[in-house]
């Protein structure tokens, strides 16, 4: 063998300088005796194959997903004019009766094919002229294709996006002539008018919404007083005459707002623009309806780009719209943090405690054994029956109490007796536990016995040896569980369907009214997103490329997350590099 | 193996250490042990010890594997507590003082003896703190009298010199010999009246052992030390009184130059001579 002579040739004549790790040997694998290692490194390649395969899968639509195609015209041989974003093709068997309906040129066609015809889903958008977004167009419909130029994408407010031409302008109540607008200058208005909505919902939900809040608020007290001194009382009466003073004002200040708001949309109703769809037909709409539009088949790569960025900076930075097909996902970005962040704090001290009793304290016999098993046992009960006894316990046990105790005068309705993020928290945290408990433990078994016996015989009490020498050391591997359960937690939607993760949170669990964080809220989840963009949605198409968007963006979060996790145990695991003894 | 030695157990004679020629210590004995059994479960390990443990001098435990002198050796701070399993009987007095009677403090107990290892085990802190770790756990937090007795222990453990100027490292970035060396430092930082070694030199190399032996020397007087040891030219070396065990038994206890060159007992003879063990 080739190898071999090298070998002995290396033996031979030794080069100067030449080191033993330059030789290099070689042996047939059945020489070795190991013959079952194609097996199992061909069950490590499948494994990655599987995982690979899967993470592409994501990341390639995810990435791609915002990026602008351009906007095909598509003459069909019925003389109808389709005009739509090519989305996805594929192949179909078309039915008899569709068949005798073709020409002979078409059949011979779709013969040679064995009976396929090849197909284009286009994304016409329009929703609110077509009633439908996507249409179907087979190769035997279409005369020709084309990409002309002019052809104009709108992402709109409502009715999603619109495909076709500006057809006219109307600017603080005159009508303009288009060629005096280029491009630039109806980006300008637009962006203008969307300030201007900006502004209006500003007022509308910040400003407006705070007097609400306050006007409840006084309510409340009310109810409060009624509640604690009775209806006749002269408490309740005082109390009545300044809450109708409060709300006078309030209300005074609401009708400054409003009429400020008013003022707005009164401007805003004199700039619109007039939209045409391929086939002629117009629809006027106010300019500020508009959240971004681009001429599809004249841009630049860098204005491709341009558009690409925007999109992803709406998606991070933004509320969904649209039943959340369009839109960002801000909402559902900070409730799976919080959520999260959250369980761990639940976590952490609970898992580590427990599994310090159990490894350092508990008398190791048969009782322990049993409620080591059953912990193992708990991690394998399905999420969902944590989501329900988390439901009935927490939301309806635990929270109904608090409910009755402090806020009385809310009632009927419910503040923490209903899902909520503290509650989600919670039942997350101990879907979790049996992993943090089992981890510690582990971790806490492999602290060597030396160590604590140097603690001892230093005159340590147990509990200063565990907190002093065992924790720090056993660390990593407890940081290990956290990171485990972390991510088990963050992934996980079934139970949080059922207490507390809503399709649309108006209202983040972090606000600026007293006391700030509102852990009662119910939240989003990129999860829950994930699901009901999916399957809950009215056009399922129309939310397919979210999908992706969002599954790559919760992966990603995942891996953020553990990825700090994991340079935080590093750290901790540096202190013990040199403990070679 | 010798015929005799497989015998021994059973026809162990019947011996009083106390009226054989211990080098006793004009400040007298420390630790006083009488009759003292003890049982892993039902497995007996030590068997009627009694011996006297000579104030400042350096006393050797010597015997083959599993012959129970390392057992003897933590029954005296009571390490033997965190095995579930291990019962005793029989008196042990550090100082006239039980070390086994009712409501003994066990940590104030173990705060007045240091230990040393078989394999050094420092903490995964700086040194000083490994060092001052016993009085840490005391609650002493006044900076002077910690930075006092880091200074000490360290001059006592011969380890001042090289870590004068890197106390804030990592005790575990020091080699074997300093770690084991560190070890006896934290041992001695709460100046304990008793300094219990198991087999403290058998992890290292002959130069750290050579230095651990110079410092057992240099420690002798100041503190009563008790020390096993697999090593029979270091317990010849190190110690004033060597006490030779054998399955449990404690077979023969005196001055060690005598029992290294006139021993009473065939067994012993046997097993200084390398015929067994």
């Amino acid at each position: 063998m080739s190898t071999n002579t090298e070998t002995t040739s290396n033996h031979a004549e030794p080069k100067p300088g030449m080191n033993a790790a330059s030789r290099r040997y070689t042996t047939d694998l059945t020489a070795t005796g190991e013959p079952f290692l194609w097996g199992l490194g061909g069950a490590l390649a499948l494994g990655i194959l599987l995982v690979v395969g899967f993470l592409v899968l994501i990341f390639w639509n995810g990435i791609a997903t915002f990026w602008p195609k351009p906007i095909e015209v598509v003459t069909l041989n019925s003389g109808t004019v389709v005009a739509g974003e090519p989305t996805r093709d594929n192949v179909f068997k078309p039915g008899d009766g569709l068949l005798e309906r073709l020409t002979e040129q078409d059949r011979e066609i779709i013969d040679s094919n064995v009976g396929f015809a090849h197909r284009v889903l286009y994304r016409t958008g329009n929703y609110d002229l077509y009633n439908e977004d996507f249409r179907w167009v087979s190769d035997f419909e279409i005369a020709k294709v084309e990409t002309p130029p002019g052809m104009y994408l709108f992402e709109r407010q409502e009715w999603g996006v619109f495909i076709g031409r500006i057809a006219g302008l109307v600017l603080d109540g005159e009508s303009r002539n288009l060629s005096d607008y280029d491009r630039a200058a109806i980006q300008e208005q637009q962006e203008a008018a969307r300030e201007r909505f900006e502004e209006i919902r500003h007022i509308e939900r910040d400003e407006i919404g705070e007097v609400n809040y306050y006007m409840e608020q006084a309510r409340l007290d009310l109810k409060r007083v009624a509640l604690d001194h009775g209806r006749d009382s002269g408490e309740y009466r005082q109390a009545e005459r300044e809450t109708e003073q409060q709300i006078t004002e309030l209300q005074r200040e609401y009708e400054q707002l409003a009429a400020r708001a008013e003022a707005i949309k009164e401007t805003d109703r004199r700039y619109r623009i007039t939209l045409e769809e391929i086939g002629g037909e117009q629809k006027e709409l106010p300019l500020s309806e508009i959240v971004r539009f681009y001429p599809a088949n004249d841009l630049s790569p860098f204005g491709k780009a341009a558009v690409y960025f925007s999109r992803w900076g709406e998606f991070l930075t933004s509320e969904p719209r649209e039943a959340n097909t369009e839109g960002g996902v801000l909402p559902a970005i900070f409730g799976t943090v919080a959520m999260t962040l959250i369980m761990v704090v639940f976590v952490a001290p609970l898992g580590v405690i427990t599994a310090l009793y159990l490894r350092e304290y508990a008398k190791q016999g048969r009782l322990v054994s049993i409620v080591r098993i059953s912990v193992n046992n708990l991690a394998g009960v399905p999420s969902i029956v944590y989501g329900v006894f988390g439901l009935g316990f927490f939301a309806y046990t635990l929270g109904g109490g608090i409910d009755a105790l402090f806020y009385p005068e809310r009632l009927p309705s419910p503040t923490f007796g209903t899902g909520g993020i503290l509650w989600a928290s919670l039942t997350l945290a101990l879907l979790t536990v049996p992993v943090v408990i089992v981890a510690s433990e582990e971790a806490l078994s492999a602290v060597p016995r030396s160590m604590r016996e140097g603690s001892l015989a230093c005159g340590a009490s147990t509990w200063q040896t565990l907190r002093r020498v065992v924790l720090p050391r056993a660390m990593p591997g407890i940081m290990t569980g956290l990171i485990l359960a972390m991510a088990r937690g963050a992934g996980e939607v079934a139970p949080l369907m059922l207490v507390g993760v809503v399709k649309l949170a108006p209202e983040l669990p972090v606000d600026g009214f007293f006391p700030y964080v509102h852990l009662e809220r119910s939240f989003m989840h990129l999860g829950f997103h994930i699901f009901d963009v999916g399957f809950q949605s009215r056009n399922s198409e129309a939310g397919k490329p979210m999908v992706y968007v969002t599954t790559m963006l919760l992966l990603a979060l995942i891996v953020l997350m553990n990825a700090s996790a994991i340079y935080i145990r590093n750290r901790l695991k540096k202190r013990f590099a040199g403990s070679a003894f | 193996m010798n015929a005799t030695a497989e015998a021994a157990p059973d026809e162990a004679p019947k011996f009083n250490p106390t009226a054989y020629h211990v080098t006793k210590s004009d400040q007298g004995d420390i630790l006083d042990i009488r009759n003292f059994n003890l049982w892993y479960d039902d497995v007996q390990a030590l068997f009627d010890i009694t011996m006297e443990v000579p104030r400042g001098l350096v006393t050797a435990l010597i015997g083959p594997s599993g012959c129970g002198k390392s057992t003897l050796l933590r029954c005296i701070n009571r390490m033997n507590d965190l095995i579930d399993e291990v019962r005793v009987d029989g008196r042990m007095a550090v100082d006239e003082r039980d070390i086994y009677g009712k409501g003994v403090d066990v940590i104030s107990l173990r705060k007045r003896m240091g230990m040393v290892f078989q394999k050094p085990n420092p903490f995964a802190m700086s040194i000083f703190e490994n060092v001052v770790y016993p009085l840490r756990v005391d609650g002493v937090t006044d900076k002077s009298v910690l930075e006092d007795t880091c200074e000490r222990a360290l001059r006592g453990a011969a380890l001042w010199e090289e870590t004068k100027d890197r106390l804030k490292e990592s005790g575990l970035s020091m080699s074997g010999g300093q770690q084991q060396r560190l070890c006896i430092a934290r041992a001695i930082a709460s100046d304990p009246e008793v300094l219990l070694m198991d087999e403290p030199a058998s992890a290292l190399d002959p130069i750290a052992t050579a230095k651990i032996e110079e410092l057992i020397d240099e420690l002798r007087g100041q503190y009563s030390i008790v020390i096993v040891t697999h090593n029979m030219q270091q317990a010849a070396r190190v110690s004033d009184n060597t006490a030779f065990m054998y399955l449990g038994r404690l077979i023969e206890f005196g001055h060690t130059e005598t029992l290294f060159t006139n021993p009473k007992l065939k067994q012993t003879s046997d097993y200084i001579s390398g015929r067994f063990g």
